[in-house]
């Protein structure tokens, strides 16, 4: 990954966390009812970029490119999506990442060097 | 064509929503069931329609100066004239006409200028008091003597109106009461034109309607006379004794009307629909999700009676609703609930143009498993104003052959049913509540898979 490319990740995956955070809390008091299209536009705006960023290495669902406004989708439903790809975007960091000398977690540019860009301990690991 | 419950502009292609307009769109067979009350004039925050107000007031007052000074014939002859107002076609006729009071009725009424000593001093400040004065006199003479009134003034919104949504109109004689002769005279005028027996149809401001006027009898009778007057004698007195009380002491019905000028704030026009509120609608849903599938019960005829209800509130107000009406076919009671379409969501528009949908029509089965004959029967229906678009709802996800017979019947004669269930009710019920969504969006959402699945 390039410079570039760890911020734009870094902020779709910020966007992607608090989205998700958001609809999970909508999601558990009424998972039938459907998401307004205010919200389903930025849902499916930070998917789209995701999709970018992750590839189709990455990405969750080869069939799954964003949400269709048309099928109206439930909050149940963009809540699982989201966590699908909260946990894509984590397994292509963990991938990207490892630490330095001093044990600290950073980021690996262009699959080589280790930058100085500190990033969080992989969640597999954390949970550990 | 035919049109089921036929709206003025519906007749003429003209796709507009009741909740932008201004005025009730007029039906073209039957009145619409409210009433222009006087006092909604008198409230308005516009000068305009409390200046319409002292005219309808003045030129009644005038009515029974006449009267008292000897023109008795004259005041009563026009008195009768302005007791109906069909052009604007409010009140309860099934047939748009109605009847002029007679000449004992009229002369009844214009001699409360000479028996009540307040009016034969001042006249009326609220001429709806009349309802408390004289039997016989209600609501729709009330309505349709403001209307006769101030028709020079509802002929010149309506032709504003029509110009600006463009509502055909045709030049016609029509015959109106002139403020400044205080007499009717023949004006002709460019007004929109009942197809149905070529009358003009006049369109009235919506906020000046309602389903009573505030100032009414029953209100009189169960919040004002009781409380006063009723407990001081011992039996109880019928109409006309009660009206007959009120002339004798018409400080009563001053104080009445008083009071009802000091709850003005609560005098408010009536919509023509009301949605039913939310928790209504999902205790509605509860009810449908426990009825029994089939007949048992007349449980048919309670799921048609809820999803009525239902329907017509949560498409409101992207689909204005016509009628619930039944037919039978083959021995057998179908219900369909039918809505204009006015095109105002790109879906409608669509049905609108590739099925030529003028009027949609919802068929409710309350049936365990939906059937190819049930598709059928809605087949056969689809004709003229629905077009050939219909809804089905049902009970259970179809199975899917039926699914495959709507395909085929799209493929074979372009017709398009597309069938909603209890979950999709329960979508839209869902939406309805969280106003999320628009509950139409899943039939909107159905119909786009319907088409996603039709052959190329």
């Amino acid at each position: 990954m390039t410079e570039q490319e760890i911020n734009n990740f870094e902020k779709t995956q910020g966007q992607l966390s608090s989205l998700h955070e958001e609809i999970s809390a909508l999601a558990k008091k009424s998972p039938s009812d459907s998401l307004n299209k205010f919200k389903l536009r930025f849902v499916n705006k930070t998917i789209t970029e995701a999709n970018h960023l992750l590839g189709a290495k990455y990405k969750p669902f080869d069939d799954f490119d964003q949400f269709d406004d048309v099928e109206v989708p439930s909050n149940s439903d963009v809540n699982l999506i989201l966590g699908q790809y909260l946990n894509c975007l984590e397994k292509m960091r963990s991938d990207n990442i490892q630490q330095d000398s001093n044990r600290r977690w950073v980021w690996v540019i262009d699959n080589k060097n280790t930058s100085n860009i500190r990033t969080a301990a992989p969640k597999k690991l954390e949970a550990k | 064509m035919a049109i089921i419950r036929p709206r003025l502009t519906d007749y003429y292609g003209i796709p507009l929503r009741q909740e932008d307009l201004d005025f009730p769109i007029p039906f073209l067979d039957e009145d619409i069931p409210l009433y222009v009350d006087p006092f909604l004039l008198w409230k308005s925050p516009s000068m305009m329609d409390n200046a319409l107000h002292t005219s309808i007031i003045g030129s009644f007052n005038n009515l029974g100066r006449l009267y008292i000074d000897g023109e008795e014939n004259q005041a009563i002859q026009t008195l009768i004239a302005l007791t109906e107002c069909e052009e604007v076609g409010l009140g309860n006729s099934k047939t748009r006409v109605g009847k002029k009071i007679g000449e004992a009725a009229a002369n009844e009424i214009l001699n409360l200028f000479r028996v009540i000593p307040q009016i034969k001093a001042e006249g009326f400040s609220h001429f709806e008091e009349i309802q408390l004065l004289i039997d016989g006199i209600s609501k729709d003479r009330v309505c349709d003597i403001s209307c006769s009134l101030i028709k020079s003034f509802l002929i010149d919104y309506s032709m504003q109106q029509c110009q600006k949504l463009g509502i055909p109109t045709e030049k016609v004689p029509i015959s109106l009461f002139d403020y400044r002769s205080q007499q009717f005279i023949s004006e002709d005028t460019s007004l929109p034109i009942n197809p149905y027996n070529n009358k003009p149809i006049l369109l009235t401001p919506k906020r000046w309607l309602r389903f009573s006027p505030w100032i009414n009898y029953e209100d009189y009778f169960s919040n004002h006379y009781i409380k006063d007057v009723e407990k001081h004698f011992a039996d109880r007195k019928n109409r006309v004794e009660i009206l007959e009380f009120n002339r004798h002491n018409y400080g009563l019905v001053a104080s009445y009307t008083e009071a009802r000028k000091r709850d003005v704030g609560e005098c408010k026009n009536d919509p023509l629909f009301s949605q039913i509120p939310v928790l209504s609608a999902r205790r509605k849903w509860n009810t449908i999700k426990k009825l029994p599938t089939g007949k048992d019960g007349n449980a048919d005829k309670q799921y048609e009676d809820l999803m009525v209800q239902l329907l017509s509130s949560m498409l409101y107000p992207h689909l204005d609703f016509a009628d619930a009406q039944s037919r039978t076919e083959s021995g057998l009671q179908i219900r369909d609930v039918i809505f204009y379409n006015n095109r105002s969501y790109d879906f409608l528009q669509d049905i609108y143009d590739s099925f030529d949908c003028r009027q949609l029509v919802i068929e409710l089965k309350n049936v365990h498993e939906l059937e190819r004959e049930h598709i059928n029967q809605l087949n056969r229906y689809m004709t003229e104003q629905f077009g050939k678009f219909g809804v089905i709802f049902t009970r259970n996800r179809m199975p899917k052959n039926i699914y495959q017979n709507t395909i085929d019947l799209w493929a074979g004669q372009r017709r398009c049913i597309i069938i909603l269930d209890d979950s999709d009710l329960e979508s839209m019920v869902e939406v309805y509540e969280s106003k999320q969504r628009n509950p139409i969006e899943f039939i909107k959402r159905t119909y786009v898979q319907f088409t996603r699945d039709c052959p190329a």
